[in-house]
């Protein structure tokens, strides 16, 4: 499970949460507002020149735009900027990380950090700088590692490979978490194996904050016993407190029968309204009109050069802290993608270092500024919560609610439940739970161990990458990390047009090309899938032309998908 | 072969339904919930015990009684000490079916001397009241198979649950007892006995 940092695995250069309030006066020096700063071996005086020049720029662009600044770029290295009252956390990566993933990086870090701390605030000032340090290292670490540049790309979800494992395995884990749900106590959970997913009942965005838990536990229990600890009782449980936001809660506590379809009509609509950019792009009358976040007035994004890219973002400021991450979108395209692939090369975005969002789109909506920042920590679905107390206006801290992860491991196995805290004082209950579960899940464990890890075969003369946006899943046949050079052109390729697919609400296909190589990217409501064949002659003659082998990647891409699982007709 | 005192693997099989999950659970929580799920593939809980000065742990393996799920079960039957074949007194097919259990046992676990392995067969809900199976019947197919021991139990109100479980380790020790005094003689036989395939489900 050691998988070390290589530089180039790593997709974050500098990530640091710097406190305005500490900067007050202007003798204050900049280094009291540092709260972390990563690399964390950086020279102060750079630490400081950094944190200094980002949070002024950041702060000149959006108090003279009135809109949240998302991206800024310094040099070679684009920037995740994320401001909140006093707070501003920036996240660097390479230019050629899409603007999307970076975005989605960011704010999965800062969710992360409140999901096991709580508010930002109040956690600074019950903890130590120092033990919060570790956290925000541990996480950084956590979602840089293990995972390919593929993974990356996406924020996929880790899951088991669902094409090597009997189905009725996928059902056992559902019904031990449904057996659990038995109990009022408990809100919703997921299984893990060997830090993938078999089976959750929540959201891919929590999921994906449970699992840093779980991996810190399995580190923790491997260090001192050596692999072949294996009591199957006792030690095994595990709690730890966690935070969640409400619009989170409010979707685990909806009725359980329902939770799933809900979640992914829901989505879908969310996904289905996107897509046009008609006046049925306003809020539906299901939801609700008293969300502050439904905008009254629609922008229809018109197509003036730059925000061509940028959605309508009318439905941009309630994600704009990634729980669903797809904010990011309104982002105006990385200009070097931007211009390799619309060749006219309109750059009447006028790219002067700083990205931010169009005030077309986002100013218009947030008003003054604050507003941006006071309904954050919200799912991304549509269910209206009771908006929090204030939220809109003087939020100083999200009304966060605890919650306790309560987390029973079964060798490589684990069982993660959301629980209301009195659980862990409720002998009675802790022991159903325990007991009612524990024959399942020795059983499942025993069963998903005895899996091979499923031959990497289903290579062929190509390689294919696919996403699913509802459960954030990535099915591919690129082998995990082995950087060879046409893979790497594949990757950089698909996060071109996932940039691109992200951006441009109505591009379904696409092909990018260079001289001796084609991929085919294709999307819809619900995917993305990628496609590159090897082995083929490529005759590009420069023009469209119908013996121009990279038109037939559609057909190839069906034909040989299939088999994978993956249907594109 | 101390190892293999200290931890008994010990399968339930049977139909669908007559009540494997719940005697398992019976045994090791002493709890009864009437509406559990179908178990999928397999299922096992671990319980101490001592019978006649032996520390043992038994490791109770519960399986999918259903036709479906026999691809998942199977691979799990290798290396059980003992093997609990179970039926419901108040469904007469799955008495008729214990045949059949038997024979996919022995064929899954490979086992080598099957008619020195031991089997205890429970016939389960003895609470209900409208039998179809007698215990005569049951008794009679015991002696004929092999001169089985037979319990009849009620996971529901945790009638002779614990016995059955302790006489199946009683059963399995008995066994080693008998392998432990051949092992001074015996020497390690690298070649396989070549059995007749054709006799295998004779």
């Amino acid at each position: 499970m050691a998988e070390f940092l290589q530089p180039d695995s790593r997709r974050c250069s500098y990530f640091f949460l710097y406190d305005g309030s500490k900067v007050r006066g202007e003798g204050d020096p900049t280094r009291d507002g540092i709260c972390y700063f990563y690399p964390e071996e950086t020279p102060l005086d750079k630490q400081e020149l950094l944190c200094g020049q980002l949070a002024g720029v950041a702060r000149c662009v959006s108090e003279l735009s009135s809109s949240p600044v998302r991206t800024l770029r310094l040099r070679r290295i684009k920037f995740s900027i994320h401001m909140k009252d006093d707070f501003l956390w920036a996240l660097g990566c390479s230019m050629d990380v899409p603007t999307v993933s970076v975005c989605e990086l960011l704010d999965q870090l800062i969710s992360l950090f409140c999901f096991y701390s709580g508010p930002v605030r109040h956690s600074y000032q019950l903890n130590s700088q120092r033990t919060l340090a570790e956290r925000w290292a541990r996480y950084l670490s956590h979602l840089q590692l293990g995972s390919s540049a593929l993974h990356h790309i996406f924020s996929s979800l880790r899951t088991i490979d669902s094409t090597n494992v009997d189905p009725l395995l996928l059902l056992k884990a559902a019904l031990i978490l449904q057996a659990c749900q038995r109990c009022p106590l408990v809100l919703a959970g997921c299984i893990l194996f060997r830090g993938r997913v078999v089976s959750t009942q929540m959201t891919p965005e929590l999921t994906m904050k449970i699992m840093v838990y779980e991996s810190e536990t399995y580190s923790r229990a491997q260090r001192p016993n050596g692999p072949s600890s294996s009591g199957s009782s006792g030690g095994s449980v595990s709690s730890t407190n966690v935070f969640l936001t409400p619009s989170e809660l409010q979707c685990l506590q909806s009725a359980p029968v329902d939770k799933d379809h809900r979640y992914s009509r829901r989505f879908l609509r969310y996904l289905k309204t996107r897509l046009s950019r008609t006046l049925s792009d306003t809020p539906s009358s299901e939801s609700d009109p008293s969300d502050p976040n439904s905008p009254p007035v629609f922008s229809p994004a018109p197509s003036v050069s730059s925000s061509d890219s940028p959605r309508p973002s009318s439905r941009s400021p309630p994600f704009s802290n990634g729980q669903a991450s797809h904010e990011a979108e309104g982002e105006p395209l990385d200009r070097s993608y931007y211009h390799s692939f619309h060749s006219n090369g309109d750059g009447a975005a006028g790219d002067s270092g700083p990205e931010r969002r169009s005030p077309l789109n986002g100013g218009g909506r947030t008003g003054a500024g604050a507003g941006g920042t006071g309904a954050e920590w919200r799912d991304g679905d549509r269910t209206p919560p009771p908006p929090p107390p204030g939220a809109s206006e003087t939020s100083r801290e999200e009304p966060l609610v605890p919650m306790t992860l309560y987390m029973h491991r079964v060798k490589g196995l684990v069982l993660a439940l959301l629980v209301e805290p009195p659980f862990l004082n409720d002998t009675a209950s802790m022991e159903e739970v325990y007991h009612s579960s524990l024959a399942s899940l020795n059983g499942l464990e025993a069963h998903l161990r005895t899996i091979s890890p499923g031959a990497p075969g289903g290579r062929g003369p190509y390689v294919f990458a696919h996403f699913d946006l509802i459960q954030r899943t990535l099915t591919s046949n690129l082998s995990g990390r082995a950087g060879g050079a046409p893979e790497h052109s594949f990757v950089r390729a698909t996060s071109l047009l996932h940039s691109h697919f992200c951006n441009t609400e109505t591009l379904q296909e696409a092909i990018i090309r260079s001289a001796g190589e084609a991929v085919y990217g294709t999307r819809s409501v619900a995917q993305e899938t990628y496609f590159q064949q090897h082995g083929v002659l490529l005759r590009n003659s420069g023009i469209p032309n119908h013996q121009d082998s990279a038109f037939s990647l559609p057909a190839k891409a069906r034909s040989r998908l299939l088999k994978h699982g993956v249907n594109l007709l | 072969m101390t190892t293999k005192t200290s931890l008994l693997k010990v399968i339930l099989l049977g139909d669908g339904g007559v009540g494997k999950s719940s005697i398992m659970n019976r045994y090791v929580t002493n709890k009864f919930d009437a509406h559990l799920f179908h178990t999928i593939g397999v299922e096992f809980l671990n319980k101490d015990l001592e019978v006649d000065g032996h520390q043992v742990t038994l490791q109770i393996w519960d399986t999918a009684g259903q036709e479906r799920f026999r691809s998942l079960r199977t691979p799990f039957y290798r290396g059980s000490d003992c093997c609990l074949l179970t039926f419901s007194v108040d469904d007469n097919q799955s008495f008729l079916n214990l045949g059949n259990w038997k024979k996919e046992f022995i064929y899954y676990a490979d086992v080598k001397e099957p008619e020195k392995f031991p089997f205890v067969v429970l016939g389960n809900k003895l609470d209900v009241t409208e039998r179809q199976v007698s215990s005569e019947e049951a008794q009679q197919w015991c002696q004929e198979n092999g001169d089985y021991p037979y319990y009849e139990t009620s996971a529901k109100d945790a009638t002779n649950v614990a016995v059955a479980f302790e006489e199946a380790v009683r059963r399995v020790l008995a066994m080693d007892e008998r392998t432990d005094h051949l092992i001074p003689t015996d020497t390690v036989k690298l070649h396989r006995k070549p059995r007749s395939a054709t006799t295998c489900c004779s």
